[in-house]
């Protein structure tokens, strides 16, 4: 059973701005998320990397202490997206809690800084050290603390994916929700990502040497995706979720539709767990084309990861030539937002939609000097008015995984 | 400590720890309030900072079956009074 997946909701939290009227405004104005790395009680001091794309717009939650309990900071990003997705859906309370309503979302880590306190407390070397642990410490940092924090606030009793998959994990879980829906094994799917500011992740990729570092004093200018100057990727938070919806189902209840998902791939480098691999990028840009059933002339854009790293831009540049040619515009939009992790892949969608929808194309910021090994594709460097029929979204990640979305502007 | 200033005390705990205003002495916490599974662990661990002592497994078992009321939790306290010294008590 083959079925028409559509996208009929989403809501994100960024720092270009959590409502799509200031993310579209950031986006054509070229606004830059990037802002100093904050001190903390940790290590912020040694790091190379002092910039950080940060989340600066209040975010008011409202949720009740039962809820609140059992989450750490991701889930509250996570449960915020969320709940605005169910508030703009319309969906009856009924359907969401039918057990025909299932959640496809992660993180990284569940919640670091719930891990940190608790790592803070063994290290304490204290006797009672065990009670110093919380009895919701593990349900606030276990990888699927979003998930599952969702499915407790709206009462969604339906399937549970969790992907932590670092940058594919969103990509992952609206890729996964697209198949369930298509499948029939679910009618409808909440997919996304989240990951909250955490200054771990920076060192990680600062000790990979893999940061922006030249720009501390300049954090606006950085990320620089395929520019010369670029010198690496900036942490970022934030969070996005999408609500895909049966076609016939989500025409039947007149729901408005955002776009419809055509195709979804995903493979694995097969070996090295960082390095990013052209044989296996190319594969699954292929695969997501077939999926889609689609040829690559169809494509009009294309989000790249483009994380702004030396070599990770090159070979993401070189596989969108194999497969592609310059016929579609190619934009990295980390450039405004920084890399938000687990939730890259749904925020680069929903930015993606909110462009289809207007007729535009965002440039990827800072693209000044096009670095000559990434210039043999279609390189979006300034605001373009266009009509985008068919879009795709890439995204790799740590552990040689890739993915492909291809998503459709909507068409009864 | 007197019954009366245990009380006072395990009121403070749900209204500051549990958002919990002023439950009734023998209102079922987790029909009327919600206060599930979770919420006792956590009380267990404010009473033994309100006991100073260290509660063992078994207790604490026990405990978990009998804390459904604030009448129950109270009698719970007490029962350690005679050989525990109530932290802050007799301030």
């Amino acid at each position: 059973m083959d079925r028409r997946v559509v996208i009929t909701a989403a809501s994100a939290i960024t720092p270009v701005g959590n409502s799509k009227e200031k993310i579209v405004d950031s986006l054509t104005k070229g606004v830059s998320g990037i802002r100093p790395l904050r001190d903390d009680d940790l290590f912020a001091d040694y790091l190379h990397c002092r910039v950080y794309g940060t989340i600066e717009d209040p975010v008011e939650y409202g949720f009740d202490r039962k809820f609140r309990k059992t989450m750490g900071p991701v889930s509250f990003y996570a449960c915020k997206v969320v709940k605005e997705l169910l508030a703009w859906s319309g969906l009856d309370p009924d359907f969401i809690s039918s057990g025909r309503l299932g959640v496809a979302f992660g993180s990284t880590h569940g919640s670091p800084s719930v891990q940190r306190r608790i790592y803070k407390a063994f290290f304490q070397q204290d006797a009672n050290l065990a009670g110093a642990i919380g009895a919701v410490d593990y349900l606030k940092s276990m990888v699927h603390t979003t998930a599952v924090n969702i499915t407790k606030m709206f009462h969604i009793t339906g399937r549970v994916i969790c992907s932590s998959t670092a940058c594919t994990t969103s990509s992952q879980s609206i890729g996964f929700g697209y198949e369930m829906v298509k499948y029939g094994m679910q009618d409808a799917m909440i997919c996304g990502g989240a990951d909250e500011y955490d200054t771990t992740t920076v060192a990680v990729f600062d000790n990979l040497l893999a940061c922006s570092t030249s720009y501390n004093d300049r954090p606006h200018l950085t990320p620089r995706p395929f520019d010369s100057d670029r010198d690496g990727l900036v942490v970022a938070e934030g969070a996005g979720a999408v609500l895909l919806e049966e076609y016939e189902s989500a025409k039947k209840r007149g729901a408005r539709i955002l776009g419809e998902i055509i195709g979804f791939s995903c493979n694995n480098n097969g070996g090295d767990l960082i390095l990013p691999n052209l044989e296996g990028i190319t594969g699954t840009i292929g695969l997501g084309l077939q999926s889609a059933g689609i040829s690559p002339g169809e494509v009009d854009f294309i989000s790249a990861h483009a994380t702004a790293t030396k070599m990770g831009d090159v070979i993401e540049s070189r596989a969108i030539e194999k497969i592609y040619g310059k016929s579609p515009l190619v934009a990295g939009l980390k450039s405004y937002t920084g890399h938000t992790m687990a939730s890259c892949g749904v925020i680069e969608t929903i930015f993606t939609l909110y462009m289809m929808e207007k007729g535009f194309i965002a440039p990827t910021l800072h693209l000044e000097n096009i670095d000559p090994r990434c210039a043999g594709i279609s390189h979006v460097t300034e605001l373009t008015e266009v009509p985008v029929k068919i879009a795709s979204i890439q995204n790799f990640a740590f552990g040689g995984v890739n993915t492909s979305l291809l998503i459709k502007a909507f068409k009864p | 400590m007197t019954r009366q200033e245990i009380e006072v005390r395990i009121y403070d705990i749900f209204r500051d720890q549990f958002e919990i205003e002023n439950p009734g002495p023998d209102e079922d916490l987790r029909e009327v309030h919600g206060f599930d599974s979770i919420d006792a662990i956590e009380l267990l661990i404010e009473i033994e900072k309100l006991l100073q002592v260290q509660l063992d497994q078994e207790t604490k078992k026990d405990a978990m079956t009998r804390i459904r009321t604030i009448n129950g939790i109270c009698d719970y306290v007490e029962e350690f009074l005679p050989s525990t010294r109530v932290a802050g008590a007799g301030k």
